[in-house]
């Protein structure tokens, strides 16, 4: 009986420690974790529009988010909801039936870096919608304009891959053309599913229009050789070939089915897949959008 | 010679923990197939065996013999879980790389097994070298290991294309871990009833 109280007490007092010590770390580590992550974000949108590691930002360069909620009314029905930012200064929620009737458009209060932190999104949404709904956060998609032309979309998006769900972002350009794919998180064998992170992987899908992509399949051949200039720009650069060549080349490939890694097929085809519903779904979503904001009349600030 | 250098030197070839005890395989197969992907894993696996087995054997008073499994997988946890938080907000490059492979050290049969033959029952600094020596020696078994695969699976060295073309992907894939491991672990037992003139026990495995 003895022994087992020193055993319960040995194991507890390690646990607690243990406890105190890790909960040390993460109040400690979690603020700066949590910025160094945003900054990766940030990059990464960056670099998906076309001003990656190196290049300048155009001053005039505007990124407005959107975001995605799937609210629960008072009546127990689903509506979407956009927290769109408008021309002066403040934010509403656009309420859109399943069907893509607009319902209506509540303001919600706080400014844009106030509504970049989660919590207190969610709390000025629920807000503003009132007692009885709830609001679930869904997404986030970006949109950025250089001046008053749109540049771009990015558009986060998820498909399952080898182990587990692979995170992607995909930027379009205005007219839906595929300019870059990237690959937030993944759990890929390394050496082997781990490649769809790399250029000559990624780029295949660069240049894709919105017609192509819809037939788009995962093909079992090797890539061809003159291929990989136009995908891998550090390729290009070794060999020596003008802006104008590697244009030719693209074009002589566009209309291609994506090339399959070798050894990693369904890593391959998951991030096609994924690619593929993300823009999918982002077209039929921009659609009814742009007709409920036209028809409520709603000044948006993109 | 000194004991704390015999210590290392254990680690290191005479009980090589990936060629000599056969422990920890299963990540040895599968993050060896790149030298860059290995040598992180090694280093990774070096910090957290010599953080283990000093708090181990400071806390080995302290630790009743019945409980000492979970207690060790409580400690081996904890520092996992450090290094997870804390690396990301050092240098979130260096974290960008190996943190595919962190989270799956708590599991390792190398460092338990060493808390529980050698640091729970000698002191502080041999403990420590033998920590280190086994840290070594993973990373020593990795680095051979994922430089030959990834020569012969991809043709490169640390990402630098030398052979220009993929000679055998089989390398690569999980069965060439198994052959490469297996071939060095040979060449092992060869050299040492060379060297001995005795044939080589047959060691553990997991």
């Amino acid at each position: 009986m003895k022994e087992i109280i020193k055993i319960t007490f040995s194991l507890t007092v390690i646990c607690i420690a243990a406890a105190l010590i890790l909960g040390a770390v993460f109040a400690k580590t979690d603020h700066a974790r949590k910025e160094i992550k945003e900054e990766q974000d940030a990059e990464t949108d960056r670099g998906l529009i076309g001003f990656g590691a190196g290049k300048k930002v155009p001053a005039d360069l505007k990124i407005y988010p959107v975001y995605r909620y799937v609210i629960k009314d008072e009546k127990g029905a689903t509506v979407l909801g956009y927290l769109l930012p408008l021309k002066d200064k403040g934010q509403a929620l656009l309420e859109i039936d399943l069907s893509g009737k607009p319902l209506k458009a509540v303001p919600v209060q706080g400014d844009a870096v106030q509504l970049a932190d989660r919590a207190t999104r969610d709390k000025a949404v629920s807000d503003a919608l009132g007692k009885g709904s709830q609001a679930t956060y869904a997404e986030t998609f970006n949109i950025a304009n250089l001046g008053d032309k749109r540049l771009a979309y990015v558009i986060p998006g998820s498909s399952q891959g080898f182990k587990e769900r692979i995170k992607l972002k995909v930027s379009l350009e205005p007219e839906l053309t595929v300019m870059g794919v990237a690959i937030e998180e993944s759990k890929e064998d390394p050496g082997l599913g781990d490649k769809i992170k790399e250029d000559f992987f990624r780029n295949q899908f660069v240049g894709k229009t919105h017609d192509l992509l819809k037939e788009l399949k995962v093909i079992k051949e090797p890539l061809p050789a003159d291929y990989l200039p136009a995908l891998e720009p550090e390729r290009a650069k070794k060999d020596k070939l003008t802006p104008e060549q590697v244009k030719e080349i693209k074009q002589k490939h566009l209309k291609d089915d994506i090339y399959a890694l070798t050894g990693a097929t369904i890593s391959s085809r998951a991030v096609t897949v994924g690619v593929k519903d993300t823009v999918r779904r982002f077209t039929y979503r921009l659609g009814i959008l742009n007709d409920a904001i036209k028809q409520e009349k709603i000044q948006v600030a993109f | 010679m000194n004991r704390n250098i015999q210590l290392l030197w254990n680690g290191l070839i005479p009980e090589n923990p990936i060629f000599r005890l056969a422990l920890s395989l299963c990540p040895a197969v599968a993050v060896t197939t790149s030298v860059k992907n290995g040598v992180l894993l090694g280093a990774a696996v070096l910090f957290v065996q010599v953080a283990s087995s000093c708090t181990v054997t400071l806390l080995k008073s302290f630790i009743h013999p019945r409980i000492r499994i979970p207690a060790y997988v409580i400690i081996i946890a904890t520092w996992v879980s450090v290094i997870d938080m804390v690396l990301p907000v050092v240098s979130p490059a260096a974290y960008n790389e190996v943190k595919l492979f962190v989270a799956l050290i708590v599991v390792f049969a190398i460092i338990i097994s060493r808390l529980e033959l050698f640091a729970s029952k000698e002191p502080f600094v041999p403990s420590f070298f033998d920590g280190m020596g086994m840290g070594i020696g993973f990373l020593f078994g990795l680095t051979v290991t994922s430089a030959i695969r990834e020569f012969f699976g991809a043709g490169k060295i640390w990402e630098h294309d030398i052979l220009g073309f993929e000679p055998l992907l089989i390398m690569i894939l999980p069965a060439g871990g198994f052959f490469v491991i297996g071939f060095i672990m040979a060449t092992f037992n060869w050299l040492e009833y060379k060297i001995t003139g005795k044939i080589p026990a047959s060691g553990g495995g997991h």
